[in-house]
């Protein structure tokens, strides 16, 4: 799962270049994973990265041929899918010391709240309990806030956050989801 | 079909809950369910677990920060990644431990969330003025000590040997035959690497500090109680004698996925290529697999093959069996393993078994 995750960045990249509608680029990612994870269950890929693109590149293709309108513009973006996938993204290897600095930026871009709880729970390693009572907030918030602070970090950390630019959907399952504000009162 | 926005939801709502308190069996049962339920599923659940597990590392910021206390977006000391495209080669990041350069940034602005403080408003911050800066300070050199002080240590067995290991935490490792083990203590974790052979864990409490035992691809997880853990090449035994033991597998490099298994007291799982398998019975009858460590081999209604290899754990002078028709031959009774002569001389007084002595072996043949 690793070898796969460390391109989710150039993944995501490619996606939002190459497709044309933003809200379906969350799908179009998790498509991506669950063929990759499926063809690895039968034989690892010698160049996960290499498989994962064209994966992707599949993937577009079938949504392309499927939808019932095509756009001119998704049409001429479709070429450009055939683009080297080593010259759209060189290849990272991350140091200890970059992964970290990318930790942190990911983790300093959460709301204050979310932020609060994931370093009480994470760095000081309190129970999830234990960071409620501090915060003076309900446990299920902490939970609320510990879920969302995971999805955050993936995005952030993975795939510097594309999505979340990408959709306004996003922001509003978050707000309806995610977020415990409502409830502080309640608790 | 649910939104893939919709299954991180729920992905992220699993990982929350079982980080939380009171996670229980039947919570397990579920969310293996659900994991079974589409890959879509795992995938989501395996990705945010992986960013989750990648959180962990924002320790090493924590180090020297007093407690309670959350710090300022940015202040870390560390430099900014190069654009995107750039070669690692290329950053700017320093070569210094981050919290050592982060000194200089937080003593000059330091504003940080104070908990025991009224709160009023969402960002309720106290301003702290210089005087902070040597409590900064101090408190940075401890924490850094502190952060670094990993403990080490390897410990080993020869063929025969029997040790028992006292950690600092409490718990008593009693060391088998001819094993190796690798203990690394930390703040967050007790972690050791079985890298050889059969141990038993007797752990003491500390939920804050899960107890993991890993072993090639998998590992068991407890928090207090007891348990053992074998190696055997790509195999792997777990017997549970007290408290609740989780064993998964090692999701490292390429980590094949395989579910997590709960193993109850009484169980004992055999892992393999194949998955696992796990029979739950008494916990006597899993101490039982447990004799060695008072020096003991029991067997009950035991192919003969399996009893010699179990003794050859234990001993240089091998036992072989030189027919493989008496392989199959039952076997029972409570041996010392040291004594693999006066197992051999049973065998030939009750079984059509004729022993050939040599120095380093000893040849089993029909008699």
């Amino acid at each position: 799962m690793h070898e796969i995750l460390v391109h989710e960045r150039a993944l995501m990249r490619y996606l939002l270049r190459s497709w044309y509608r933003r809200d379906e680029i969350h799908d179009l990612r998790q498509d991506v994973y669950v063929r990759v994870y499926e063809a690895a269950a039968k034989a690892r890929p010698t160049m996960p990265k290499s498989f994962m693109f064209t994966t992707a590149r599949h993937l577009m293709t079938d949504r392309l041929r499927r939808a019932r309108v095509v756009s001119i513009d998704a049409v001429g973006d479709l070429d450009a899918l055939n683009v080297l996938i080593d010259e759209i993204s060189p290849e990272r290897r991350l140091s200890g010391r970059q992964e970290l600095k990318l930790l942190t930026d990911a983790f300093d871009r959460l709301p204050d709240r979310c932020r609060e709880v994931v370093w009480l729970r994470r760095v000081e390693e309190l129970p999830q309990r234990e960071v409620a009572l501090r915060m003076g907030i309900g446990e299920k918030t902490v939970e609320k806030q510990i879920a969302k602070g995971m999805r955050l970090i993936a995005e952030y950390f993975y795939g510097d956050g594309h999505a979340q630019h990408g959709s306004r959907h996003h922001a509003a399952v978050d707000a309806g989801h995610g977020d415990g504000d409502g409830q502080q009162q309640a608790d | 079909m649910a939104s893939s926005r919709q299954i991180e939801l729920v992905a992220s709502a699993w990982l929350a809950r079982r980080d939380g308190n009171g996670w229980s069996a039947h919570d397990q049962l579920q969310l293996d369910a659900w994991l079974q339920e589409a890959i879509a599923h795992r995938v989501a659940y395996l990705r945010l677990d992986a960013a989750w597990r990648q959180s962990d590392r924002l320790k090493a910021l924590g180090a020297g920060m007093p407690a309670g206390r959350v710090p300022e977006r940015g202040a870390w000391g560390l430099t900014p990644l190069p654009e995107s495209h750039a070669t690692p080669s290329a950053s700017g990041i320093d070569a210094g431990p981050p919290v050592r350069s982060a000194a200089t940034d937080r003593s000059g602005s330091s504003s940080r969330t104070m908990y025991g403080a009224p709160k009023s408003g969402p960002r309720r911050r106290l301003r702290y003025a210089a005087g902070l800066a040597l409590a900064v300070l101090a408190s940075l050199t401890w924490g850094w000590r502190h952060y670094t002080a990993v403990e080490q240590s390897s410990y080993r067995t020869a063929i025969g040997g029997l040790q028992d290991v006292s950690l600092p935490d409490g718990s008593v490792i009693t060391l088998s035959s001819d094993s190796r083990i690798l203990v690394t203590l930390s703040r967050n974790e007790r972690h050791i690497d079985l890298q050889q052979g059969e141990a038993f864990f007797k752990v003491a409490k500390d939920p804050g500090r899960p107890f993991v035992v890993s072993a090639g691809d998998r590992r068991a997880i407890a928090v207090g109680t007891r348990y053992d853990v074998r190696r055997d090449a790509a195999d792997l035994r777990v017997i549970v004698t007290q408290g609740v033991v989780r064993l998964e597998p090692d999701n490292g490099p390429g980590g094949r996925s395989q579910p997590t298994t709960l193993l109850p007291a009484g169980s004992i799982a055999l892992a393999s290529d194949a998955g696992v398998v796990v029979s739950s019975d008494s916990v006597q009858q899993a101490e039982e697999l447990l004799n060695w460590r008072s020096g003991f081999v029991s067997f009950h209604d035991t192919p003969l093959a399996s009893a010699v290899a179990e003794f050859n754990r234990y001993n240089v002078r091998k036992i072989v069996i030189g027919d493989a028709s008496i392989g199959t031959l039952r076997v029972g009774g409570n041996f010392r393993w040291s004594n693999a002569d006066s197992f051999v001389r049973l065998l030939e007084l009750g079984f059509p078994v004729r022993a050939v002595r040599g120095k380093d072996t000893i040849v089993l043949k029909r008699r």
